[in-house]
């Protein structure tokens, strides 16, 4: 049997008696985005340094904090969900920047950033191609990086028309927010990827 | 009960091991705190703060403790990520000032790794009394390059924790990197022993000569050939400069004589240096001749070596690896590269041969013949050379980007004709084109800088040339107006010499782009021949003629990522001739289940037995003919009806093909087709419904009789009448043979002797139809919705 899942007060488990209403409730739920504001829900943060939540009279110990359009829309559509695996959605916020007060906001961001760790790339010291592999020895944001990729395979994306995600064998990502500007010595190196 | 826990006692062995991994620096701090390094388990390096910067630091376990180090963030300091650094330099500066977090693992109630994009943060809760545990307190976070030894730690304490003591087995992990014997840097993939940096590009070529061993008697009438010719194109200008002007022209008697031709007869000398000119000629056309035969010898047999190589080693590789890389066009590809190669080996080196033996042959005459004029005419040589060396890598660059581009047009012009339908559907040719004109422009810039390059390249040799040509010129006819020993047939030879050189330079500026691009083409054929197949026949498989059908699961765990579990613990058993039903929602790994059965991944954990035999022991085609699969995701390949249909067993004759098809109730549309079971289908033939393609690739498995059937939602993508009638068929096809039918309809697995259901990648329910109805569980949940959903539709 599953194991109970011990951060959830209420209880709505698929153990019980079958109930074709609640069932077709549960259903319409799932069809419906729930948006969290400050006016319904109370964010908190947790003395293990992560995040609670209180809509009404649920209450979730901890929630998780992800991004619906990490890249294009990182401030919106903000969906919160369970801690456990299945990750059943709460609600969404829909506007990090007025739905939420400040507080909120921060201790949200703060959540998130653990999770879309990526360090920015500012220099790019050497790039060495090799036999199917690719050396990057870069000066990012959080320090230096040396990192390798894959040449073969989709590590390098581009996000937008200047905008650039590297991927590295362990599934590290590294970002480029603009390559125009990189000096021109840069993109000499980058110019395998371009 | 958790009370006391016992350890075996390390070996001495785990202690050094521990030892010598952990800084001093370290085990000092430790020390500081009463922990000695014995009492070490294991430990994990991390290297994030929980704030999100990089930082050094550990989590360790003690026989008694759970530890946390950390440092400060040093954004002087480099991190070095998988693939990179070498074993000599892996290990950190250990004179760091460390924060620790001690936590008693008594007090632990759970330990977990929450994943993030890229790595994970470590939690705990503390046990309280009653029924609930305390708050989920971070402890450590860290990149994917740590993640392994930091899930083995929370393995480790898993098991610590239900069983109270620790096997040495069970502490011991897998090595975790890997590194090269020669340069010491770490193997960017460790199953697959190559190490970049010390494959060059010399060692490619060596790799390819072994591809011509078999043929060393030809090459060496093939190089003989060559020396002879080159001897034979230095006597050329020899014969028409110096010996016509300057012996017979001019009327040298002392010339004649020693030829030993009587009375001076220059007509008669003439005639005899004519002649020798002549069969010069003659020789090389004939050593050109015989060069041409030994090479078409030679050329078919090395690319078929090649290409069967890399097709084998392809057919070898399970699908990830052609998920990681762009499969755009990479048959073509793979083919284009191949002759790339050969070409460059048959055409190129023998001519590289003849010209470095003609240039070399060259010199060594010129300077016999008049040093100076010969340092003149020769003096850019070494020059022009070095510059061509410093040049390769960039060529190399240049063609490397090259291909890149061309590749990723390709894909995206597959895609293109792939998705044609939904492109046209969603009235995105515009956005498509544009998008597609893009990465041709891309294409075309990197032809442009390549064109370019080599046209420098080029100019850099005509030039020489010229001047070489101008200095012999003026050189020489300054030493002949000064120099009373200098004749004119000499500088008439010389300028013949310098002429001749051109040929082979030319051919040098352009071997070296050849060589370049010939290179890169045989690194990525090696990079496919080099990947080894994470699927991997024994070389001692067991071969079972015939198999009863006996399916034992035992603890499975797999994950297509590593450290991300898609099954877990999978404890299953099927009886021979026996038919399981498998339901879950969909993402629950139902489909993931049936591809360990029929083994197109291998298990991360845990083994799969047929009949008593792990499945990885037994021979490829014994276990492909055995165990067939009609899947949600049928393939169809280009071929005929009857082609597909007979996939398994391609000679089966007709009467048994129509007999597949009519069990599989696929006869009558086929019938109806113009050409019947001669149509051809397949990407670029006649397009099929999805239940018709169904339908085929039922009566593939109908055909192939075997005695394992793996239904994945075989009726999915079929009308309800269609679906009576596929039933049927399935109904025939499951008699006498071990069945797994994943449904989602539960209507399908009403002849199923027994049931499970899957969620979360785990058995939560199993048992008969009538037992799991009596569970009240999320089968009977099920059950009664479709019921209900369909006594509501008024259907059935
Ligand atoms: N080739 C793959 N690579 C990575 N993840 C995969 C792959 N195939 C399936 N998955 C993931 O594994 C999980 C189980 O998939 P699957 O076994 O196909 O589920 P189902 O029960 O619907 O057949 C899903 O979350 C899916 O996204
Ligand atoms: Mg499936």
């Amino acid at each position: 049997m599953k194991k109970n899942d011990n951060n959830k007060l209420i209880d709505n488990t698929a153990e019980d008696e079958f109930n074709l209403e609640k069932m077709e409730k549960e259903t319409e739920e799932m069809l419906k985005l729930r948006f969290l504001t400050k006016e319904n829900s109370v964010f908190a943060r947790t003395e293990g340094g992560f995040v609670s939540l209180k809509i009404g009279d649920e209450f979730y110990k901890r929630v998780l904090v992800y991004r619906v359009f990490p890249f294009t829309n990182p401030e919106g559509y903000i969906s919160i969900r369970e801690p456990d695996e299945k990750a059943k959605e709460i609600g969404i916020i829909k506007d990090l920047r007025n739905d939420v007060t400040k507080e909120t906001r921060e201790m949200l961001e703060e959540q998130m950033r653990l999770r879309y760790f990526t360090p920015v790339i500012e220099k790019i010291i050497d790039i060495k191609d090799e036999y199917g592999f690719a050396y990057f020895d870069v000066v990012t944001d959080h320090g230096p990086c040396r990192f390798t990729i894959h040449m073969g395979g989709s590590s390098v994306v581009y996000l937008s028309d200047t905008r650039l995600m590297i991927t590295d064998l362990d599934g590290n990502r590294f970002e480029i927010p603009d390559i125009t500007h990189l000096s021109a010595h840069e993109l000499r190196k980058l110019d395998l990827f371009l | 009960m958790r009370g006391s826990l016992v350890f075996t006692a390390l070996s001495e062995e785990n202690i050094m091991d521990i030892k010598k991994k952990l800084p001093n620096g370290v085990l000092k701090f430790l020390s500081g705190y009463q922990v000695k390094s014995e009492d070490i388990i294991t430990y994990a390096n991390t290297d994030m703060t929980l704030e999100g910067e990089f930082a050094r630091g550990y989590i360790i376990l003690t026989q008694n403790k759970l530890i946390i180090l950390r440092s400060e963030p040093d954004k002087s300091e480099v991190y070095q990520f998988k693939g990179y650094g070498s074993k000599n330099e892996l290990d950190i500066r250990s004179e760091k000032k460390w924060a620790a977090k001690y936590i008693s693992i008594k007090e632990i109630d759970r330990l977990e790794v929450i994943r993030s994009i890229s790595g994970g943060v470590l939690y705990y809760s503390e046990k309280k009394e009653g029924l609930e545990s305390g708050p989920d307190i971070q402890l450590a976070s860290f990149t994917n390059m740590m993640i392994g030894a930091v899930l083995h730690i929370v393995k480790l304490f898993s098991i610590l924790k239900e069983k109270g003591e620790l096997t040495e087995d069970s502490i011991k992990m897998e090595e975790k990197e890997e590194y090269c014997p020669k340069c010491g840097s770490m193997y960017p993939d460790k199953e697959r022993k190559i190490c970049p940096k010390c494959m060059d590009k010399k060692s490619i070529f060596l790799r390819i000569l072994l591809y011509f061993k078999p043929f060393i008697p030809k090459i060496i009438i093939m190089i003989l050939c060559y020396i002879v010719t080159a001897g034979l194109n230095l006597i050329w200008p020899y014969m028409s400069g110096k010996i016509l002007y300057d012996k017979i022209l001019s009327q040298n008697a002392e010339f004649l004589e020693s030829l030993g031709i009587p009375g001076i007869n220059y007509i008669i000398a003439l005639g005899l240096v004519v002649l020798v000119m002549f069969l010069t000629r003659i020789t090389i056309q004939v050593l050109g001749i015989i060069q041409g035969v030994m090479t078409a010898t030679i050329v078919p047999k090395v690319i078929m070596k090649m290409k069967s190589q890399v097709f084998q080693t392809m057919g070898e590789l399970s699908i990830s690896f052609f998920n990681s890389r762009q499969t755009g066009g990479l048959m073509t590809r793979v083919l284009r590269d191949a002759e790339r190669v050969t070409g460059f080996f048959i055409d190129g080196i023998p001519y590289l041969i003849i010209n470095i033996f003609t240039i070399i042959a060259t010199a060594i005459v010129m300077f016999q013949m008049n040093w100076k004029l010969a340092l003149a005419a020769l003096i850019f040589v070494p020059i022009i050379f070095t510059i061509s060396f410093k040049m390769m890598p960039k060529l190399w660059h240049f063609y490397g980007r090259r291909h890149r581009a061309e590749r990723s047009m390709n894909s995206r012009l597959n895609d293109n004709l792939t998705g044609a339908r939904v492109v046209k559907a969603f009235g995105q040719q515009d956005s498509e084109l544009k998008r597609f004109d893009k990465n041709n422009q891309r294409v075309r810039s990197a032809e442009m800088s390549l064109v370019n390059f080599d046209n420098k390249f080029f100019a850099l040799y005509v030039i020489f040339e010229n001047i070489a040509m101008i200095m012999v010129w003026g050189f020489g006819s300054y030493l002949l107006l000064n120099q009373s020993h200098m004749e004119l047939g000499i500088l008439i030879t010389f300028t013949g010499y310098v002429q001749q050189l051109n040929g082979p330079l030319d051919f040098m500026s352009y071997a070296f782009r050849w060589f370049s691009d010939s290179m890169n083409s045989a690194q990525r054929m090696f990079e496919i021949i080099d990947a080894i197949p994470e699927i991997r026949e024994k070389p001692d498989a067991v071969r079972m003629n015939t198999m009863e059908g006996n399916i034992e699961l035992k603890d499975v765990t797999f994950g297509y990522e590593p450290h991300k579990p898609v099954l877990k613990k999978i404890n299953l058993k099927i009886e021979a001739g026996k038919m399981l039903g498998i339901v879950g929602r969909s993402g629950a790994g139902k489909s993931t289940l049936v591809n360990l059965i029929s083994r197109l991944y291998d298990p991360q954990e845990g083994e799969i037995y047929i009949d008593g035999i792990n499945i990885k022991d037994i021979a490829f085609k014994d276990l492909r003919r055995n165990v067939a699969m009609v899947s949600q995701d049928t393939y169809i390949f280009m071929g005929t009806v009857a082609e597909n249909i007979a996939y398994a067993n391609p000679e089966a004759s007709f009467d048994k093909i129509v007999e597949a098809a009519v069990l599989a109730s696929a006869h009558d549309f086929i019938c109806k087709m113009p050409e019947g079971y001669d149509t051809v289908i397949g990407s670029a033939g006649r397009n099929l419904s999805g239940g018709e393609k169904q339908r085929i690739s039922i009566a593939r498995a109908i055909l192939a009789d075997p005695k394992i059937l793996i239904l994945d939602e075989a009726t999915a993508s079929v009308d309800t009448e269609t679906e009576k009638a596929i039933q049927a068929s399935i109904n025939f096809l499951v008699k006498d043979r071990t069945t797994i039918s994943i449904a989602h309809r539960l209507s399908t697995l009403r002849d199923a002797d027994r049931l499970v259901v899957i969620d979360n990648g785990e058995i939560t329910e199993e048992g008969t139809h009538n037992e799991l109805v009596e569970q009240k569980g999320v089968y009977y949940k099920l059950k009664e919705l479709q019921t209900k959903a369909l006594a509501m539709r008024g259907i059935d």
